[in-house]
């Protein structure tokens, strides 16, 4: 499809901007929303972040690498854990498990360097995360295994979280800032080198570009988003479950990345604002969160592959993300 | 050193069932270069027919395996044609995506339909077991390794000894020659999905009775089958078969003399020390690309 | 004047298949040498070797004295050895700027932290990159189509887009693999013609594989002749048009 007119820079730059009152416009919401509705909400929040991790590894850096509940499981029970044994304030458990999801990403860096790809990739990756979800159920002593972890009365600063409102202010500035580091990291010759990577690598390294250093870096970072992630869990559900890190939390992340569109950070808000109500509601009968997302991948496979963000970029080329920063 | 026999015969009998499952992944594999993150799940469906048809439909056990084979046969070139074709020009990682979310279509169906119960199968055949010397061999091995072992001499002599075998042999080596001698190379890709979803409900067939069927049953059996093509080498049917049964008898020796949960992450352990020691894998070819 | 590139009894053996044996010759700034030879004769494994997505089994490889065999591939380039790839090395989602802009990528500074918080020297190293990028393609007359993801573009503007984005990287020595494939004769012409002007003007040392024999003759200061791995000729253009072992290596196949 030949564009005869492709947007100047300046208004680009300009219209992106728009972006930027979505979190303004947002911080009305309280007001307007009760508790249950706000719980959807922070729930949301939280999506994103996992998503926009999650995006990072399969979309951005093209590596089928089931790392989503591995890195939200850690980041959770490193958060419940310094909270209830070691009275950890909220603030500095968050930092911590930006931390312990970094170091679990570089990990699992470790497999995709030494060549690992594709379908050992994915199987590996959930091996781990089921590998983590033993571990919780087994290591009852610290973890209290299938009944989870409690979490005490939390606090950002000197603000209580004991109902929806406060947590929704604090996920928003948590979502808000990490977003907006992944877009400035995306933005960059640090996002080109990763989307290069994925493009061709054998190129990649032509031109001087350190493949294995920005492989490392994609799955850090997504390790530590999805790390912060896990630990707004953690408060907003206020007891870490064993269960909420499985295989069928895999397919629903994975679902929310491929319904958003790949490799967009806009697609992945999408993603996840979409399909967040739909697996608390689809809980209630066993099987049916699988099947039906299972299905809507399906779909967005055969019809729309791109996702939803795909249908953004059709309205105006205006929302096409790029890799530069002007 | 009785006990290392006894339990290498029963693992041989498991092996055979891994080596058939990864047997029929490869068949996909090499004709459409996709494995198939469903196929464990299309086992299980499977089972899980007989199982519906012998209770349900009140089907004798042999015409409901027959048909529950048949019809995996048909749902294989289905969806070659209807899910994998349509997306053959987009990344290859789709391929493994839409495998993936087919595989858990299964499995969330199959929970909804039956919950959290396991169901055994009830007995379908009764066969003596046979005494050597001190040995045990009971009905079910010797079952389960006369049907694999049945299966598998003809699928070997249809691939290599007749016309249609060397046919595939053709396509699977060049797609582009194949065509150009005429060969329908999009229904050859669904006729080997065909093939390799109904030989995977045989195994599945052949294992339900000795095990309890459940909805996850096929994670348990898409890890082995991934694990005995692995280690026979990634591609390679023969090395396929030779996995399985590997696997089978180190599961069962390693479960019974180190610990029983090993036998759960035997395969786990196959793959990550074949990746180390020898990516390759036993029988498989190497490929050397270096970024 | 010191060769830029010094090639010493390379041999490349692939499990018993001997791909390259014993390749002996150097390379120098503002030179076009060319590499041509029948199919298989081993002349993309010879640029694979100096570029390091090979292991040479024997032999050494120097650039500007330094030796460069056995280093992997990224670290090769940044020392200053630069390619293209015979099936395209562009990254096609990508757009014609950003593309440049990755063969940019040695040349932004910008730490890690400026770029995550978005800090000024990230954000001004950044616009003079992009600034840089849209210049190199306006040279080439490619400006119209920079913002366009480069597998939208036509066979010739991919090829110039990724003679631009290797030219961005300022390379010393620069392997050209059948960079002309595909491209209807004016534009065949023009690229031999840019090649030219870069090794001469510019002073960058260039090597390419090329199976067009006209240009190679009109276009290259001096031709290697490759079959089954060995070097069988080395000389000017006119010299090589008088050997009889290449007419022989080129007329005896098929």
């Amino acid at each position: 499809m030949g564009e005869t007119e492709v947007p100047s820079m300046p208004s680009m730059t300009r219209w992106r901007r728009v972006y930027y009152l979505i979190p303004v416009v947002a911080l009305v919401i309280p007001f307007f929303a009760n508790e249950y509705l706000l719980w959807v909400v922070n729930a949301i929040l939280v999506y994103t972040l996992v998503t926009v991790g999650f995006n990072l590894i399969i979309g951005n850096l093209g590596q089928l690498a089931f790392v989503s509940t591995a890195f939200f499981g850690i980041g959770s029970y490193t958060t419940a854990i310094l909270m209830v044994y070691f009275g950890i304030p909220y603030v500095l458990a968050i930092l911590a498990s930006a931390v312990v999801g970094g170091i679990a990403g570089f990990l699992t860096s470790v497999t995709a360097l030494r060549g690992i790809r594709l379908y050992y990739l994915a199987i590996i990756t959930l091996a781990f995360g089921e590998l983590m979800r033993w571990v919780y159920l087994h290591g009852d002593k610290v973890t209290d295994g299938s009944d989870g972890l409690l979490l005490p009365a939390a606090s950002f600063f000197w603000i209580p979280l004991d109902s929806e409102a406060p947590k929704f202010y604090v996920f928003l500035l948590l979502t808000v800032i990490v977003v907006k580091a992944t877009s400035n990291l995306m933005r960059s010759k640090i996002g080109r080198a990763i989307v290069a990577i994925r493009e061709n690598e054998s190129a990649t390294a032509s031109l001087g570009i350190h493949t294995a250093r920005y492989i490392v870096l994609a799955f850090v970072w997504s390790g530590s988003v999805v790390g912060v992630a896990g630990a707004m869990f953690a408060v907003l559900t206020e007891r870490v479950l064993p269960e909420a890190f499985g295989l069928t939390e895999v397919i629903i992340h994975f679902g929310m990345v491929l319904v958003g569109g790949t490799g967009s950070i806009v697609g992945s808000v999408l993603g996840a604002i979409a399909l967040t109500s739909l697996p608390e509601y689809f809980r209630q009968f066993p099987g049916m969160d699988e099947l039906f997302f299972g299905v809507v991948i399906v779909l967005i496979l055969l019809f729309l592959p791109k996702g939803l963000v795909s249908l953004l970029h059709r309205i105006s080329p205006v929302f096409q993300e790029r890799y530069y920063r002007d | 050193m009785y006990y290392v026999l006894q339990l290498t015969l029963s693992g041989l009998a498991q092996g055979a069932i891994y080596g058939l499952i990864a047997l029929s992944m490869t068949v996909v594999y090499r004709a459409t270069t996709v494995v198939n993150f469903g196929h464990g799940d299309f086992v299980m469906a499977g089972a899980f027919m007989v199982y519906v048809l012998v209770i349900y439909a009140g089907l004798p056990y042999v015409p409901a395996a027959v048909l529950a084979v048949v019809i995996l046969f048909f749902l294989g070139m289905g969806i070659s044609r209807g899910f994998i074709d349509p997306i053959k020009t987009g990344p290859h990682i789709g391929f493994a995506m839409m495998s993936i979310s087919l595989g858990y279509v299964l499995r969330g169906g199959a929970r909804t339909l039956w919950g959290r119960e396991v169901f055994p199968m009830p007995r379908v055949y009764d066969i003596d077991p046979i005494f050597i010397g001190e040995l045990v061999v009971t009905g079910d091995v010797l079952f389960i390794s006369a049907i694999v072992a049945v299966l598998l001499a003809v699928f070997f002599l249809i691939f290599y000894r007749t016309t249609i075998g060397i046919v595939i042999q053709a396509v699977y080596q060049s797609e582009r020659g194949a065509t150009l001698i005429g060969v329908n190379v999009q229904a050859f890709h669904q006729s080997m999905w065909g093939v390799g979803l109904a030989m995977g409900a045989i195994g599945g067939i052949l294992i339900a009775p000795i095990s309890l069927l459940h909805p996850d049953l096929g994670a348990t059996f898409l890890i082995r089958g991934f694990a005995a093509m692995t280690l026979g080498g990634f591609g390679s049917l023969r090395g396929a078969v030779v996995g399985g049964l590997l696997l089978g008898v180190a599961e069962q020796n390693l479960g019974f003399y180190v610990n029983t949960a090993l036998i759960d992450i035997t395969a786990y352990l196959v793959i990550v020390a074949v990746l180390v020691i020898r990516p390759t894998g036993l029988f498989g070819k190497a490929v050397t690309v270096r970024v | 004047m010191d060769p830029l590139l010094k090639v010493q009894g390379v041999s490349v053996n692939f499990s018993g298949l001997k791909a390259l044996a014993n390749v002996t010759f150097d390379a120098h700034a503002g030179e076009v040498r060319a590499v041509i030879g029948p199919n298989g004769a081993g002349k993309t494994t010879l640029f694979n070797a100096i570029s390091g997505y090979v292991e040479s089994t024997e032999g050494a490889i120097y650039f500007k004295g330094t030796p460069i065999h056995g280093l992997a591939p990224h670290e090769i380039a940044i020392k200053g050895v630069r390619r293209t790839f015979q099936n395209g090395g562009l990254f096609p989602e990508l757009t014609a700027l950003e593309n440049v802009l990755a063969g940019l990528h040695m040349h932004i500074d910008g730490s890690f932290l400026g770029i995550v918080m978005g800090l000024g020297e990230a954000r001004e190293a950044e616009r003079e990159g992009i600034a840089r990028a849209r210049r190199l393609l306006d040279l080439m007359d490619l400006g119209a189509i920079a913002d366009q993801p480069v597998k939208d573009l036509s066979g010739g503007q991919q090829r110039m887009v990724e003679i631009v984005r290797t030219l961005a990287t300022e390379p010393p020595l620069l392997l050209l693999d059948e960079p002309v494939v595909g491209l209807a004769p004016p534009m065949r012409d023009r690229m031999m013609e840019i090649i030219r002007r870069l090794a001469g003007e510019e002073g960058i040392g260039i090597m390419l594989i090329e199976h067009v024999i006209d240009l190679v003759m009109s276009g290259s200061d001096v031709i290697v002749v490759l079959s089954s791995g060995e070097v069988i000729a080395e000389g000017t253009p006119d010299e090589i048009r008088q050997n009889r072992e290449v007419l022989e290596a080129y007329l005896g196949h098929a």
